[in-house]
């Protein structure tokens, strides 16, 4: 293989890490007072801002409005300094847009949309550093921000990458993975229930292997659920301290 | 019952405290909230910095690109300041272009910028008349409570101390441009310009840096730049006139701030740098 050497002879990736091992994952709900929910969450190197408002009226148009459900409305942008080379625009382009959709399709699935109709939610993510797995970490941001919202979710939404180097499956793949042109598998569940949100793979993969980095992945899933669990209790802990002690 | 007079007279309800010499979040009338800035936490940017002036939030990153200089000022590179104020920051914005007052913010820091000779334009020249850095610096809000100029400015400055600039030469015989990331040079910023905002209220009290609430019932709003205990940049945009003596005492008041200010962001720097 030309170049980088994704997966060593001794089975440990670029970054040091294991195939099957993410990266590290610091996150903290309840960042912002403005925002009715707002959560940060750092997967590597990989930082993301997520704020959430509503549920309110339907601003803008009324024909957006929806009889039957609440409006999920994303927007998902990218600060001009995350990436190595400068953004000329944090949102509006096609990769934006694409992501800002598929965010809406996912947590249009995830929350309960029928508890608020004729309303809206608003989910903005903002990405402040990107190192690969963007998408994963925005969903993972969001969650942690609905759940902060106290906006009723079927279950934690979480969402991991997956790679293929070398017939061997590695979990969470950096940018530096992202760009070797191997394949890449993205997978969002709702991980209680184990049923799959959101599924998308790029670039070829055989048939035979499709399962074993789709389990991979939705391993990485449920590890990111007992983090995200975790973060969201000890949040809990605390403000319900805070406010034993105010009393 | 005090947060029915909050809802309904809520100038009422700021007379009552400020006839006592302080604020409903405690504070007196010339103590600003607390700030903490953090430098240097985006790694894919030249330069960043992140400032929190009570809940207000500001992030700014700095991405340096290569440019050609304009004819008339071959020598000079560019600083770009933009301020975002996103639909995240404060649900009083909407998407899509930027609107009136973040325009009106990055037009501010411009001068800001221009006013305090802060960075030396002929510091960013590369090659004369040929290539010069132009800095690209994006202030996005994340937070917005209140005094955001003051936390642009400060975020910007701590972030222009702390950009560093990789070497970049021409090789003079195929004019090819040669970046050696292996030797950067911090950037020479010559002095720190630290804005202070305040908000007059009922047209005599006079609030140093205002929340979202001050600054909704503010009858003014009156902004002063300083840079090491000189005067850089006053700002009154309409409002409530005043007397000489309180722009005084609002000079004084800024001036004082500054040296806090300039000190906290050292106190960061240095802490970064061990």
């Amino acid at each position: 293989m030309a170049g980088l050497e994704l997966l060593s002879d001794q089975g440990f990736r670029i970054d040091g890490r294991r195939s099957h091992e993410l990266r590290k994952i610091q996150c903290r709900l309840g960042v912002f007072k403005q925002a009715d929910g707002s959560a940060y969450i750092e997967q590597g190197n990989t930082k993301v801002l997520a704020a959430v408002y509503g549920p309110h009226e339907v601003k803008g148009s009324r024909a957006k409005m929806l009889q039957d459900k609440v409006l999920v409305n994303c927007q998902y942008s990218m600060a001009t300094f995350s990436t190595g080379e400068r953004k000329r625009r944090p949102r509006g382009d096609r990769k934006s847009t694409e992501m800002t959709m598929h965010l809406k399709q996912t947590f249009d699935a995830a929350i309960i949309t029928n508890l608020y109709p004729r309303s809206q939610i608003d989910i903005y993510v903002e990405v402040l550093q990107s190192d690969g797995g963007n998408y994963c970490a925005s969903v993972n941001a969001a969650t942690l921000a609905l759940i902060d919202a106290g906006i009723p979710l079927k279950d934690y939404v979480c969402a991991c990458s997956a790679g293929f180097v070398n017939d061997t499956p590695i979990v969470d793949i950096s940018y530096l993975e992202e760009s070797g042109g191997g394949p890449e598998l993205i997978v969002t569940i709702l991980p209680k229930s184990e049923q799959i949100v959101f599924l998308e793979q790029n670039s070829r993969l055989h048939e035979d292997n499709l399962s074993k980095v789709l389990d991979v992945a939705s391993k990485g899933c449920k590890d990111i659920y007992a983090i995200l669990d975790r973060a969201v209790r000890d949040h809990v802990s605390k403000v319900s301290n805070v406010a034993n002690t105010t009393e | 019952m005090a947060n029915d007079l909050k809802t309904f007279q809520p100038k009422e309800y700021y007379r009552k405290f400020l006839e006592k010499d302080v604020r409903p979040d405690g504070r007196e009338l010339g103590e600003c909230r607390s700030t903490v800035v953090n430098i240097g936490s985006i790694t894919t940017a030249e330069g960043s910095a992140l400032v929190k002036l009570g809940n207000t939030t500001v992030i700014c990153g700095i991405k340096a690109e290569l440019a050609n200089p304009k004819a008339d000022e071959p020598k000079n590179g560019y600083i770009v300041p933009n301020v975002e104020l996103s639909p995240m920051c404060s649900a009083q914005f909407r998407p899509g272009a930027p609107g009136e007052q973040a325009q009106v913010l990055s037009q501010f820091v411009v001068d800001v910028l221009q006013n305090s000779e802060c960075v030396n334009l002929q510091d960013l020249c590369i090659v004369s008349g040929k290539l010069v850095w132009m800095l690209q610096c994006d202030m996005i809000c994340l937070d917005y409570d209140g005094n955001v100029a003051d936390a642009c400015v400060l975020s910007l400055v701590s972030a222009l101390k702390n950009t560093c600039l990789p070497k970049v030469t021409v090789n003079e015989e195929t004019q090819a441009i040669e970046t050696d990331d292996k030797i950067t040079n911090n950037l020479k910023v010559q002095t720190t310009p630290v804005s202070t905002t305040f908000a007059i209220f009922d047209d005599h009290f006079v609030i140093v840096d205002p929340t979202i609430e001050e600054e909704t019932l503010a009858t003014g709003i009156i902004t002063i730049v300083t840079k090491e205990k000189k005067l850089c940049m006053v700002h009154k945009p309409g409002g409530t006139p005043l007397k000489d003596s309180q722009i005084q005492l609002c000079i004084d008041r800024a001036i004082e701030r500054s040296g806090q200010a300039t000190k906290l962001i050292d106190e960061t720097q240095c802490s970064l740098d061990r």
